[in-house]
């Protein structure tokens, strides 16, 4: 154990202390301040050690939560190992990991679903404490049977970011309807002046991306996929129109996309939007953070809008969520303790590891002023308004396919990952079915799934 | 003889560790295929032939049987053509030889990822290379997220890319050892290129051919990451073969229970088919 | 005459080429494209390299540990080669040399690691390292791959193996030598070109692993190259530059590598591998 600790000591004073360009300047610096100060006097301190899974794994993040375990370390003497995959791939770690006896203490999980099949087979212990302390944003908090299991730390919000620069030369504003989207799409795509060769990437294939950014439109247009019984509405008269008009407007907006949209994934969406290939791309304020980071001038020309309906009734954004589980360890007592220390301590730290990404859950954290003193908050200004209306405006619609249904339950999370909707897109895009036919065969794969 | 008995030793301490490394894991698979689990740390409940009953009245089972069948048939038996035509060509007196055989074993040493990843990108669907090459024939893009058959074809030859070169490898090696003067006979009596090939090379070759076969045949059939990958069993399934229902079943759609119940069916087929393989073409015929 | 020779030289030849450009040409363009900045890549199209720039190693050698993570492919490659040779050559000879009904079934069983999806395998071979105290540990991760790499071994050596013929060691025996000795100093060094290519297939297959690894290891500063560049695969804001600049980076040292050895590799082959 001592081994694995110095390796990580090393490793942690070995990113900080080296040449490379620290990405966010300040908390890097104070990091590897704080890396080194600490490198001699704590190896003695470790006798227990709480072990977390990281799923932010960009370079920034980790080093904040390591900077966090650092300090909890010096301050308790309890070791805090961090450990980082993909979020994606958390699900599966965590499972071995209690499968094998060695679970992990605290774990990052990504949906719903996976948080209740743990909670149900008894691996995680309430939060309910440390929930209570917070005042927390409208549609995050998914509590199961009165529990909570769920410390959410980010929103993850989709919606569509788009170029300004482009929408200011040619004097458009952010589409208030889907007609005035197409116009929009039409106005910049060409090979005139202030023209990109396309409109926008919108991923149709079975795979995450398309879960993640193509539904919003549909949300927005009053889709839902479940009423208050669990009873499949989405091939209901009221449901089906709404869910074909979405349909005929996807197929439409083919026309302003790369060819191809079935093969579009993540890098399409970034690469595309930051090589002048397409004007909009759905997205996250991760793509602002990272252009900040790498082009900064031309992070300052994206702007970005919600998701409208077809007639400007309402809008939508595609919900992401991300947050931190405990679970059911002879450390459970710890972790509590740590989880609820790093929330008041370094939360705010690990946010502005991508600051405009990490749409905070708790309200408190909008008035705090160390949370404000990040200067990409203030220079995205027209960003982050927008996320916080999106916390304040009743008529926002905040939704996503793994959270559908009238409460929190795995049902919505196997829709999710049954592919069931994008192939709705693709009966529709590839295969010209009929808007009926796609939505029955949606409807009917969703009752499958819902029912087994 | 002296020594027997180390030997015996070395070969229990053998028999113990593949019990350990891989009988205790696949037998622990097959277990998971007889219980009711959402998850891998679900309390299991025993449900018999449940699960097999279940996976066997699903059609998608069948389909993914099925398109299994084609693409690991059709991918053996590219390899096993190409690997040999690639195996008497660079056996032949080519130019920097060595430096072509190196070559020619290259697809071999990428990681699976990213061969997946490179060819997404020579095909992406604006910018990709091939895409540019398609245009030259009057196609704008290659459809292989769109068109199931695209998509199957895309990941066969992605498959007989990467693997062909291990039936090469085997087989060269295999002509180093076909003796010269079988060939120096069969020439005297006037045999066509095709005539030696067919009744010298080929029979010489048998051995390494039936190794060759049957791994390829094993790895082929259970291939999973080259297909997921690229495209994730789409588009609508066209893909969809039996290990990707299987991981799709076990870690997206919380049924392990049924997705063990895949893997344990696909194994008792392959076993099935290593017996039958095995009874045709022995591989112990000497002892 | 003459001409039939010239015209089958140009054959060959032209098979050569195409050969060479079926096998070659993914991974050049992976390696220019890794190379180019975004103008280039997405706008303009050239087969030629260049425009030279490194802007998409500098990105990802910022975001990732590459050192680290090479490190540990460098020593859970080695340690699963070591492991995989001992135990494989072992258990090949002992196979080749000892008659027995059942033996057939022991190394046919071998076969069953390559049955089942991986991901199946690791997690209950996971729990096994845990109580073995083994787990999240390099050697955990070695063993693990010596469960796809050892029935390869196994396969391939008892080939070679049964090439030798008995008599050849026994007459060392007869000369005073113990099994041992007469199995060290006569068999292997016969055997030696396919005791390579065992070594050569079994450093691929770990280098290259990446299921395996996402299991075994937790701790970051142990994790290997595929795994640890996938923590920035899976992350969304990587562009085509740099995945393809990430994709170098794993297979370079492979490609380095091969350049020394492919010499050993063919030759051992060559020397009449696989003669099963």
């Amino acid at each position: 154990m001592s081994k694995l600790t110095d390796k990580n000591r090393k490793l942690l004073s070995g990113t900080a202390g080296s040449s490379r360009r620290t990405v966010i300047k300040g908390l890097g610096a104070a990091a590897g301040a704080a890396a080194i100060g600490l490198h001699a006097p704590f190896v003695h301190s470790a006798d227990k050690t709480i072990r977390f899974l990281n799923g932010e794994p960009s370079a920034e993040s980790v080093r904040a939560m390591r900077f966090a375990a650092a300090q909890y370390e010096k301050e308790t003497g309890t070791k805090v190992q961090m450990d980082t995959v993909p979020a994606g791939k958390a699900y599966e770690k965590v499972q071995a990991s209690i499968k094998s006896g060695r679970p992990y203490d605290i774990a990052t999980l990504i949906f719903v679903g996976d948080v209740l099949i743990l909670a149900g087979e008894g691996k995680l212990v309430p939060i309910n404490d440390i929930i209570k302390k917070y005042d927390w944003g409208p549609r995050i908090l998914f509590p199961m049977k009165g529990d909570n299991f769920w410390y959410p730390y980010d929103y993850n919000l989709c919606w569509i970011n788009c170029r300004q620069d482009l929408y200011d030369a040619k004097g458009l504003k952010a589409p208030g309807d889907w007609a005035g989207m197409m116009s929009n799409l039409g106005a910049l795509q060409g090979d005139g002046d202030g023209q990109l060769p396309y409109g926008i990437v919108h991923p149709i294939g079975s795979n995450g991306a398309t879960n993640y950014t193509a539904f919003g439109y549909m949300w927005a247009n009053g889709v839902h996929l479940f009423d208050d019984n669990w009873k499949v509405v989405l091939d209901s008269p009221e449901i089906a129109a709404k869910a074909g008009e979405y349909l005929d407007f996807m197929a439409e907006m083919t026309k302003y996309m790369p060819p191809a949209p079935a093969q579009a994934g993540w890098p399409n969406l970034v690469g595309d939007f930051q090589t002048d290939k397409i004007s909009h791309t759905p997205g996250t304020g991760r793509l602002i953070d990272t252009m900040n980071v790498r082009m900064p001038d031309r992070a300052a020309n994206v702007g970005a809008f919600l998701f409208p309906s077809k007639g400007g009734e309402s809008f939508a954004v595609n919900h992401g969520y991300d947050g931190w589980v405990v679970l059911d360890t002879a450390m459970s007592d710890e972790a509590l303790r740590f989880l609820e220390w790093f929330s008041d301590e370094h939360l705010i730290n690990f946010l502005h590891t991508s600051p405009v990404h990490y749409q905070p859950t708790r309200l408190d954290i909008y008035e705090d002023p160390r949370w404000q003193a990040h200067p990409a908050l203030e220079q995205f200004k027209r960003i982050t308004d927008m996320q916080k209306q999106v916390l304040s405006d009743k008529k926002i619609i905040i939704r996503s396919i793994d959270t559908e249904g009238p409460e929190p339950d795995v049902r919505a999370g196997k829709v999710f990952r049954s592919y069931a909707l994008p192939e709705m897109l693709q009966n529709k895009i590839l295969k010209g079915m009929s808007n009926a036919d796609c939505i029955t065969t949606a409807a009917n794969k969703i009752r499958e799934i819902a029912a087994g | 003889m002296h020594g027997e008995r180390a030997l015996y030793c070395i070969f229990g301490v053998a028999t113990a560790l593949t019990a350990l490394l891989i009988l205790y894991p696949a037998y622990h698979a097959l277990e998971l295929s007889f219980q009711d689990l959402d998850s891998f740390i679900s309390e299991p409940v025993w449900i018999g032939f449940g699960n097999y009953i279940d996976v066997l009245n699903m059609p998608e089972f069948w389909n993914a049987l099925g398109r299994g069948l084609i693409f690991s048939g059709t991918t053996i038996t590219l390899q096993v053509v190409l690997g040999i035509g690639f195996a008497m060509l660079l056996d032949t007196t080519i130019p920097a030889k060595p430096l072509v055989r190196g070559i020619a074993v290259l697809p071999y040493l990428l990681p699976t990822i990213i061969v997946a990843l490179t060819f997404q990108w020579m095909l992406d669907s604006t910018v990709g290379v091939f895409t540019q090459g398609a245009r030259l024939f009057g196609y704008s893009y290659i459809p292989w997220g769109e068109n199931g058959g695209v998509a199957m074809t895309v990941v066969i030859l992605l498959s007989v890319w990467i693997w062909t070169p291990f039936v090469t490898l085997a087989f060269l090696a295999g002509l180093q050892a076909v003796p010269g003067e079988l060939y120096e006979a069969a020439r005297v009596d006037g045999a066509s290129a095709w005539q030696r090939f067919w009744h010298i090379t080929l029979p010489q070759l048998r051995p390494v051919l039936t190794v060759v076969l049957l791994l390829r045949a094993i790895w082929m059939f259970n291939k999973f990451d080259i297909i997921w990958l690229t495209t994730r069993g789409g588009p609508l399934q066209a893909t969809e073969h039996l290990p990707i229902l299987a991981y799709r079943k076990t870690f997206e759609l919380y049924e392990v229970g049924q997705g063990a119940a895949v893997s344990a069916i696909s194994f008792v087929i392959l076993s099935a088919f290593i017996l039958v393989y095995f009874y045709f073409f022995p591989l112990d015929e000497k002892e | 005459m003459n001409d039939i020779t010239l015209g089958r030289r140009a054959a060959l030849y032209g098979l050569v080429c195409v050969t060479v450009l079926y096998s070659f040409f993914p991974i050049y363009w992976m390696l220019i494209s890794s190379f180019r900045d975004d103008r280039s890549l997405y706008a303009n199209f050239s087969l030629l390299p260049g425009p030279f720039s490194l802007t998409n190693y500098e990105v990802l050698l910022e975001l990732t540990d590459y050192p680290t993570w090479f490190t540990n492919s460098i020593l859970v490659a080695f340690g699963t080669v070591c492991i995989t040779l001992v135990i494989s050559v072992l258990i090949a000879y002992s196979v080749t040399r000892l008659q027995f009904r059942g033996k057939m079934v022991v190394v046919g069983t071998m076969l069953y690691a390559y049955m089942f999806p991986p991901l199946l395998l690791a997690i209950p071979l996971f729990s096994l390292f845990v109580k073995l105290g083994l787990a999240d540990t390099r050697l955990s991760l070695m063993i693990s791959h010596c469960t796809i790499t050892l029935p390869l071994g196994v396969w391939l050596l008892w080939g070679f193996f049964k090439q030798i013929p008995m008599d050849v060691e026994e007459a060392a025996m007869v000369d005073g030598c113990s099994r041992l000795r007469a199995f060290i100093l006569v068999v292997l060094p016969l055997t030696l070109p396919g005791v390579l290519t065992v070594a050569i297939f079994s450093f691929l297959l770990s280098w290259t692993d990446y299921t395996f690894a996402l299991v075994m290891i937790g701790t970051d500063s142990l994790k290997t190259l595929p795994a640890g560049l996938d923590t920035m695969v899976g992350s969304y804001e990587l562009r085509w530059g740099e995945l393809m600049a990430g994709s170098t980076l794993i297979a370079l040292p492979l490609l380095v590598m091969f350049m020394f050895l492919s010499r050993y590799f063919i030759h051992g082959l060559s020397a009449g591998a696989l003669k099963g």
